[in-house]
């Protein structure tokens, strides 16, 4: 049996991220069709592939050249995701959508930024491709956000939007599970939650600033619990996985 | 260079003699309005084969197919995107005048998108059964098309659907060869979409069709399904699946494939938005679309 290179912590580390950026790819797709206008709908489709992309990435990893990714991915108990609850929440209006996109990522290339200089090779690759792509999404979503905000009646949905969402991306940048032992070994340079005050900054740059009860509160518990709106979700993921456990698709 | 033609008769001509016509063209009222009429009803069949199959997207069983239906969805509304432009450029409608049409109900979209894609096999189904069939029908009208602008991006088109009849062949195949659930679920789906896509070629072509006249299309409605039928009756019969029709029979001498009688009323059904899934279909884009006429408000007042 070839020993594993990646530790069980470090592991466990990488999940939560493939976690957020499969459930942030998912959320996007939610909104493929029915966006404000058509350019909106193939942005969002085109988003989203990255997101999923990234996620197929970092899961490949993950399982060290397994083809059982799918496996893996959809049988998974609901206690054995370690997705955030800002990628688990069932957002119903597009101005929450685009909030979230913008939101999202705002926070995502500060966090492939860690994975720049890593001790293993293959993630210091995935990094530089997906920072690449994440220049282009944060382009996208804050030009709409810049116009938007322009306007008085839809400058008060985003604002509004805004302050639902920003209590949900401080538990994205809380304590990773793993985090400790994926810096001792050199695999990210430093704690995610470090970033937190520029990913700040970048929210009062463009929206002003914000009541600072906003970022008092967060219900971390370390990515083991799952938001309300997880079950809808996981049931639509694995819809058609459950109709026969043996077939494959 | 604007173009005009001193009657209809010699635009006829010029048409017959392999002409293309541009949109500054001083083209006739009647080619302008057939034109459109025909690019109009395949935008809105683009974007409302996108919405039939963005119900599956969330449920796609894996990562990589979940990424090839959104590419796919993607494709099918970056034509609907297109085509729009075309058709705007023809100065009849405006892109938002075209869509609140659809979203009214006052304008038509192909048969197949009235009914609903109740399962994964019936997504599959789309891109095997009726994707081909659209092919079918788009190459033919890309080989002698006189409207420029639509044979360019009709190019483009067909490029894209010929990836997604192979991620259909792709999973059919897998299906095929999978477990009794999948192959009893296909089963389902063929049963459901062999007449709708069937249909989607429309009934025997008129002789004096305008759009054959006119070089818009270039082939008859009963030679292009003859076509896909007699490709897809082997195939699925190769396959070990059933085709839903008691009177298909092989006619030896002639070495084809020959169909029961057509049932035109579901057809007839969907030109009326009277199809399974055509109400809500509609309602659901045009509740969409009200919901989020704010941004479109917004960007409108900002860029005045």
């Amino acid at each position: 049996m070839v020993k594993s290179v990646l530790s069980s912590a470090i592991k466990e580390y990488l999940l939560a991220f493939a976690d957020d950026e499969h459930l942030m790819g998912q959320q996007h797709t939610e909104w493929i069709g029915i966006a404000p206008f058509l350019e909106e709908d193939m942005a969002f489709a085109s988003i989203g592939q990255d997101e999923l992309g990234h996620a197929s990435m970092l899961y490949a990893l993950i399982l060290e050249g397994s083809s059982e990714v799918d496996a893996f991915i959809f049988n998974r108990k609901p206690e054995e995701w370690r997705s955030c609850q800002l990628v688990e929440s069932n957002h119903q209006n597009w101005e929450e959508a685009l909030m979230r996109h913008w939101c999202y990522d705002m926070a995502e290339d500060l966090r492939w930024e860690l994975f720049r200089e890593s001790s293993l090779p293959e993630l210091v690759l995935i990094s530089e491709r997906a920072l690449k792509e994440e220049k282009y999404h944060r382009q996208h979503a804050d030009a709409l956000v810049e116009n938007l905000l322009k306007v008085s009646t839809s400058k008060s949905r985003l604002m509004k939007a805004l302050e639902g969402i920003v209590p949900e991306v401080l538990e994205l940048f809380s304590s990773i599970p793993g985090e400790t032992e994926a810096i001792s070994s050199g695999l990210v340079s430093g704690k995610y939650c470090d970033k937190l005050p520029t990913w700040r900054s970048r929210v009062e740059n463009r929206f002003g600033v914000l009541d600072q009860k906003l970022f008092a509160t967060s219900d971390h518990q370390a990515r083991t619990k799952r938001h309300l709106d997880f079950a809808p979700l996981y049931g639509r993921i694995r819809e058609v996985f459950l109709l026969d456990p043996k077939a494959v698709w | 260079m604007k173009r005009s033609w001193a009657s209809l008769e010699e635009f006829q001509k010029f048409l017959d003699h392999g002409g293309i016509v541009e949109p500054v063209d001083d083209m006739p009222r009647e080619y302008r309005q057939t034109v459109f009429d025909f690019i109009e009803m395949h935008a809105n069949s683009e974007l409302m084969g996108g919405l039939t199959e963005r119900d599956w997207i969330p449920k796609a069983p894996g990562l990589r197919h979940k990424m090839s239906v959104i590419a796919k969805t993607q494709d099918e509304i970056g034509h609907a995107h297109l085509l729009y432009m075309v058709a705007a450029d023809l100065k009849i409608k405006t892109r938002e005048e075209m869509m609140q049409d659809l979203f009214a109900g006052k304008s038509k979209f192909h048969n197949v998108f009235h009914y609903r894609a109740k399962t994964w096999g019936d997504q599959v189904a789309i891109a095997f059964l009726v994707d081909a069939a659209a092919l079918v029908s788009q190459q033919a009208v890309f080989k002698n098309c006189s409207y420029g602008p639509y044979k360019r991006i009709l190019k483009r088109i067909i490029a894209e659907e010929g990836f997604h009849l192979r991620f259909g062949e792709e999973s059919v195949l897998r299906i095929a060869e999978g477990t009794e659930v999948q192959r009893n679920m296909f089963q389902d789906s063929i049963n459901d979409w062999w007449w709708p896509a069937l249909q989607l070629f429309g009934p025997d072509s008129k002789p004096n069709d305008l759009l054959l006249r006119w070089h818009i299309k270039s082939e008859r409605n009963e030679i292009l399904r003859d076509r896909w039928i007699q490709k897809f009756v082997p195939l699925l019969q190769g396959y070990g699946f059933t085709i839903p029709d008691s009177g298909l029979r092989r006619n030896e001498e002639k070495d084809r494939w020959e169909i029961g009688p057509i049932d035109w009323k579901p057809l007839k059904q969907t030109m009326i938005m009277g199809g399974p899934d055509s109400a809500r279909r509609i309602s659901e884009a045009s509740d969409s679309w009200e919901k989020t006429g704010w941004v479109r408000e917004a960007l409108e007042k900002v860029s005045a």
